[in-house]
């Protein structure tokens, strides 16, 4: 998971407390992860490491509120506007999940103004794996 | 009052009471033809006529307001499952999806409502597409020339007396919230910027003038 990727040493300076990433990306990768009950957005660079990540719950949505597409919506909202500060331009969105979240997270992003490279669906998908849970019934 | 006489029976219902039993008509839950019970109970005496009351023999039960919902909801779950899972359901949604090229997609289609009637017979998914014009016609098409096949897969999926039939509606709300959130969203960074434009200059008689030229059909914005 983690990528054995070598600081630059800041440390040798003798600074406690992590220092905030100046790097200015111009392309990025969005993660949705698009449940039912939630939303999450995350902001990595090209290589995976994250750099910024929001949540429907952590937008002040509780419960049931989580799911629906407006806490989505604000969710992207609040990622773009702190990644739009470090210059990001280019994006390239994963999905992964059903749930509304998908579709209004997209439009989110369209909005604001960053460029959609590619959209791509990367829901895990076993190749008949572990059992699944048993069937609701309704 | 004949039908005091019969003893009550049960008769199969639809809407999932397995065994609904006949309760004479003060039960307020289902509407129930009088008919019904000619088939099934004792003898008919020889001096009644029943022809005259046969209407229709279709049994009709109103399901419960709480189970319509969670109805509801299991079908929208089968539904984005089966959107995700399903190859034959991608394949018409999305025709290039079966070349492969690792999941880039051009349109993102998903069901954002499901409306079921209240004797669970009728299913109206609102689908929404994201992505152009041809995408989105594209999209619904393949819905809806593939709806006989869902209601068979959600027939085998989920455990209903009787399987629904599924119509596929677009769903265009999202689309107008996106355009007004944005032409909104314009409108407020024309403001915030005639704002500051009007405290360093100091003249803020400026701002009045440029309402009129915000024309609402320009403030959709296409990014590319």
């Amino acid at each position: 998971m983690a990528k054995p990727i070598p600081k630059i040493g800041s440390r040798k300076n003798g600074r406690i407390g992590s220092r905030k990433h100046a790097r200015k990306i111009p392309k990025g990768v969005i993660h949705v992860q698009a449940s039912f009950n939630n939303t999450i957005v995350t902001v990595t660079d090209v290589r995976g490491r994250v750099i910024s990540w929001s949540s429907a719950g952590t937008c002040g949505f509780k419960g049931t509120r989580r799911g629906t597409p407006f806490a989505a919506q604000t969710a992207a909202g609040n990622v773009i506007r702190t990644v739009a500060n470090q210059g990001m331009q280019r994006a390239e969105v994963m999905i992964k999940g059903p749930g509304l979240g998908r579709d209004a997270v997209l439009r989110a992003i369209r909005r604001s103004g960053i460029l959609l490279n590619f959209i791509r669906d990367v829901t895990p998908m076993p190749h008949n794996g572990c059992r699944s849970p048993k069937k609701r019934r309704v | 009052m004949t039908y005091l006489l019969y003893p009550p029976l049960i008769l199969p219902c639809p809407c999932g009471w397995r065994n609904h039993i006949l309760a004479p008509p003060s039960s307020t839950a289902t509407t129930m033809n009088p008919v019904q019970r000619r088939g099934l109970s004792g003898s008919v005496q020889p001096g009644q006529d029943f022809v005259g009351r046969s209407r229709s023999r279709s049994v009709r039960c109103m399901a419960n307001p709480r189970r319509v919902k969670m109805v509801a909801k299991q079908i929208q779950r089968e539904l984005s499952d089966m959107l995700l899972t399903d190859k034959v359901l991608q394949f018409a949604v999305l025709p290039e999806a079966s070349l492969g090229a690792d999941r880039y997609l051009s349109s993102l289609t998903t069901i954002s409502d499901v409306e079921v009637s209240s004797d669970l017979q009728v299913v109206k998914v609102y689908v929404s597409v994201f992505g152009d014009e041809r995408g989105k016609e594209v999209a619904m098409a393949g819905l809806k020339s593939k709806a006989k096949y869902v209601r068979s897969v959600l027939g085998r999926r989920m455990k209903l007396r009787l399987t629904p039939e599924i119509r596929f509606i677009e769903d265009e709300s999202f689309e107008r919230g996106s355009r007004v959130i944005a032409i909104l969203d314009k409108i407020k960074n024309e403001k915030s910027l005639e704002n500051q434009n009007g405290e360093l200059s100091d003249s803020s008689a400026h701002d009045d003038d440029n309402w009129d030229d915000v024309d609402p059909d320009e403030g959709i914005i296409y990014v590319d």
